[in-house]
């Protein structure tokens, strides 16, 4: 855009003379004495009152100049004017010296004035210019500083917000992360008590499974001795063969599920090893040797002869790994080893080893084999049976003993199962209590005399079953169907023992029991005909289907001397009863042959 | 103004607003918004990343440092820019196409960028204030003769030969063959992209002739630039230039050096700004 554009722009609202005017201006100011006139491009003259180019008559002085010339003098009639180009304004300055003042341009020194003067005045509207231009470029700078300042105003603004928000998103995570925990929790809480309802019901539930089961048993272990033939013996065998492993299982799923609901107390009872171990020979020997199996059981020496424990419970783990390993091997060996592994203070660590040539199970499996409902494979339920839960519940007792399992095996050649457990030696002296059995024997060779029993007792299965047993062991039964029934019975009756239920309706074995303690001690015995007589309490065994560690506790407090746990088993009846009789010197069961007895059976308490 | 509301209904059914460009505008005058806010935004469109990022780094901001990212962007011009660079892009999709005889889309467009870059100049330069607003102003003051061309395109062009021939006002004679004109169409449109009140008010009123703005905001500023546009032959409607109202020639002609060093530099700022308002680029 040049000059004359831009000048376009604002011929509309000016005359577009601003500039010349003010060139005017100056010009006076450096030479008043002289008179100016612009002739701008388009002609016009400035200031147009007069025309410096027509002469006193009104005629038209010539103008011919070029922007080169310099000034020049036109040849007017007063002789005293003169032009010079001024290009930078497009213009043409006339000048008009006084013409009195003698002088002419030809004389070089007002020449030289009068250019020197155009360039200053040229010069004074450019620094105008610049002037402004400068302002301008102030007003600029300062606008540019204050986006600067807003801009570091306004980035602050937005890094505190931008640290608002976050925080506000930690807090609102951290919130989240809190609900989310108690809801876990929460979660966590209900699980654990439906997983102890769960444990509960299976523990009642297989209870309530043991009692029918136990007449099952019972009766045909009764129905055994009344003269099958044949076929009929063959069928209540299966009967009881059923029966039998349905009853090992559901003790294993009971014992499982006290175990893991914390509910087994280990006893701390003297034992020695070798009774333990002669126990499990007892078991397995025989039937062993039936299918062409050797079985050895091998006792350490060094190993103290008493120690303190749980023999109860090492015995089953024995039963189960013992019972395996026979069940896996079809001929070859297992051997039961006894051995002490360390000594630590009063503590020695027992080292039980089962070792077998059997089957073997597969490396794969090995890890998982104490698992629950884990066998070595899918297979062998179907081939051997069992549950899967036995070596579960071997490795529970293991660590409940605070020792250690472990497997060692190669399929095809066998297995060796091995568990260490810390016990306490105990001095021979803490066994002088633990001679019922010798007693017992004592006992088998005194004249007999026929007991009379009372049985308390609600179900009336129960009461039959119960009923046939004592029968069997030589008593003479009394039956009562709660305690309040019993305590009529005595009033008029005299019996030598009470075998009293627990669970019962109006008056539970508990009360009863109670009741009866605190009839003896007092002068109102002597309106019980059954009670009159005697010197020494009655004894009085509990029979539960619970066999928890509360209950006999219960029971012993009431007063009661013993505590059987339900299905009776046979032998455990005769033993306790022997127990309690032979201190009174009655001794009613009848030596019969002793079957061997069935793990499970022996696990029962 | 129903005629205006109207047109706007009918253009918005042929044409939406332009999404990204009104959810700028709306963070800009939340003043909560922040530059992750803005990133998000325009993330959305990553054309526009590319492009913005382009105008960031023209000469027009002239930064020493390279900007990569819209949220340094943000940092570096500031949000008001960014907008401005935003509502850009946004129009300049809208101004495409569209070759008549009698109405140009092209030329309308270069009008409104000299417009903006004037009006820029002159708050900046004479007045010594912020531009970021007078610029949209001018960027944005005729996008209602899009509207209008868009859904009434004959009748615009019949108001454009009325203009030419008579004495009469552009404004007139739009509400003569449309029933509404540029101004009143636009400040409708416009309220829908959030833009601030006074932006409102000077485009609806760059054409009035009988209000008194002051002189320093944004619609006389916008009437002065829209008068010198024209002058430098960018008028929007080539062919007859309106007078400026009597106080504002009155304010040139007592700055006219001032105008005058604007006009001498105006040429040198387009160039700084040819990425902004000049078509898309083969790229």
């Amino acid at each position: 855009m040049n000059k004359s554009d831009s000048d376009d722009v604002f011929t509309e609202l000016t005359q577009g003379s601003e500039e010349l005017q003010e060139f005017l201006d100056r010009m006076r100011e450096q030479f008043p004495a002289a008179l100016f006139q612009l002739r701008a491009g388009n002609g016009r003259l400035l200031p147009p009152e007069f025309n410096l180019l027509q002469d006193a008559a009104g005629r038209a002085v010539p103008l011919l100049i070029s922007p080169e010339e310099g000034i020049v003098r036109i040849n007017d009639a007063g002789g005293n004017l003169h032009a010079v180009a001024v290009p930078q304004l497009s213009a043409i300055l006339l000048i008009k010296l006084p013409d009195s003042s003698g002088i002419g341009f030809d004389n070089p020194a007002l020449s030289g004035f009068i250019s020197c003067c155009i360039d200053l005045a040229l010069l004074k509207h450019e620094q105008r210019i610049l002037k402004l231009e400068n302002q301008q470029i102030q007003r600029q700078i300062k606008v540019l500083n204050q986006q600067h300042y807003k801009l570091i105003e306004d980035n602050y603004r937005q890094y505190r917000q931008l640290q608002d928000r976050e925080k506000e998103y930690a807090q609102k995570l951290e919130k989240e992360i809190a609900r989310q925990t108690s809801e876990l929790r929460n979660a966590n809480v209900r699980l654990e008590e439906s997983s102890r309802l769960k444990n509960e019901f299976l523990a009642n539930i297989s209870h309530e499974l043991r009692t029918p089961l136990n007449a099952i048993i019972g009766f045909s272990e009764l129905l055994a001795e009344t003269g099958l033939h044949g076929e009929q013996a063959e069928y209540n065998e299966t009967i009881l063969a059923a029966g039998s492993s349905l009853l090992a299982l559901i003790n294993d799923i009971l014992d499982l599920s006290k175990i893991e609901a914390g509910r087994i107390d280990l006893e701390k009872e003297p034992f020695t090893v070798a009774e333990v171990v002669s126990r499990v020979t007892t078991l397995f020997g025989v039937p062993a040797r039936e299918e062409g199996v050797v079985f050895a059981a091998i006792i350490d020496e060094q190993l103290p002869v008493q120690l303190l424990g749980d023999a109860n419970r090492l015995q089953q783990i024995l039963i189960n790994l013992v019972g395996n390993a026979t069940k896996f091997t079809s001929d070859g060996t297992v051997e039961l080893r006894v051995d002490l592994a360390g000594e630590q203070d009063s503590e020695v660590l027992v080292r039980f080893t089962v070792k077998d040539t059997g089957i073997g199970i597969p490396v794969e499996r090995q890890k998982a084999i104490f698992e629950k409902f884990i066998q070595a494979d899918g297979s062998t339920t179907r081939k051997y049976g069992g549950t899967g839960l036995g070596l579960a519940i071997c490795k529970q007792l293991v660590s409940l003993m605070r020792g250690e399992i472990r497997l060692d095996s190669i399929p095809g050649k066998g297995s060796t199962f091995a568990f260490t457990v810390p016990l306490f030696a105990t001095p021979a002296a803490a066994m002088a209590g633990r001679h019922d059995v010798p007693l017992q024997q004592q006992g088998a060779h005194r004249t007999r005399q026929k007991a009379t029993v009372l049985l308390v007792e609600d179900n009336q299965v129960n009461q039959r079953l119960a009923s046939i047993m004592l029968r069997q062991q030589d008593c003479e039964v009394l039956v009562a169907a709660d305690g309040i029934k019993a305590l009529e019975i005595l009033k008029r009756q005299s019996c030598d023992l009470i075998l009293m239920d627990i669970q019962m309706p109006r008056l539970d074995g508990l009360a009863a029991t109670r009741k009866i303690r605190e009839l003896e001690s007092s002068p109102a015995k002597e309106q019980y005909a059954g009670l009159r007589m005697k010197t020494a309490p009655i004894p009085i065994i509990g029979l539960t289907a619970h066999a928890r560690k509360e209950d006999e506790q219960a029971s012993r407090e009431a007063g009661m001397n013993d505590f059987l746990s339900k299905p009776i088993s046979r032998d455990k009846l005769g033993m306790t009863l022997g127990k309690h009789l032979a201190k009174l010197s009655i001794l009613p069961w009848k030596e019969k042959d002793v079957r061997h007895l069935t793990p499970d059976r022996l696990k029962t308490n | 103004m129903p005629a205006a509301e109207d047109l706007n209904a009918r253009f918005k059914n042929l044409k939406t607003l332009p999404h990204v460009a009104v959810r700028v505008t709306q963070l800009v005058n939340s003043e909560t918004g922040t530059m992750q806010d803005f990133e998000e935004l325009i993330k959305l469109d990553p054309v526009l990343v590319t492009r913005l990022l382009r105008l960031v780094n023209s000469p027009y901001y002239g930064l020493t440092h390279k900007v990569e990212s819209i949220s340094k962007a943000v940092v570096y011009v500031g949000m008001k820019n960014l907008r401005n660079l935003v509502t850009v892009e946004a129009l300049r999709v809208m101004f495409a196409g569209g070759k008549k005889e009698g109405f140009s889309r092209k030329k309308l467009w270069l009008h409104s960028a000299t417009v903006a870059m004037l009006s820029e100049m002159i708050a900046r330069r004479i007045f010594g204030m912020e531009s970021e607003d007078y610029f949209l102003a001018g960027i944005m003051h005729d996008i209602g003769l899009i509207v209008e061309d868009q859904v009434h395109g004959e009748k615009l062009l019949e108001a454009c030969s009325l203009y030419l021939s008579g004495e009469r006002q552009l404004v007139t004679c739009e509400q003569e063959t449309i029933g509404t004109d540029h101004c009143q169409v636009g400040a409708v449109l416009l309220r829908e992209w959030m833009l601030s009140d006074e932006i409102l008010e000077a485009i609806r009123s760059h054409h009035d002739r009988k209000q008194e703005f002051s002189v320093t905001s944004i619609a006389s500023v916008l009437q002065i630039a829209d008068f010198l546009a024209s002058k430098l032959n960018h008028a929007a409607i080539p062919g007859r230039i309106d007078s400026l109202p009597k106080h504002l020639a009155g304010h040139v002609r007592d700055m006219l050096a001032n105008y005058k060093i604007i006009i001498r530099d105006l040429p040198l700022e387009m160039a700084k700004a040819t990425n902004l308002y000049e078509a898309d680029d083969p790229a």
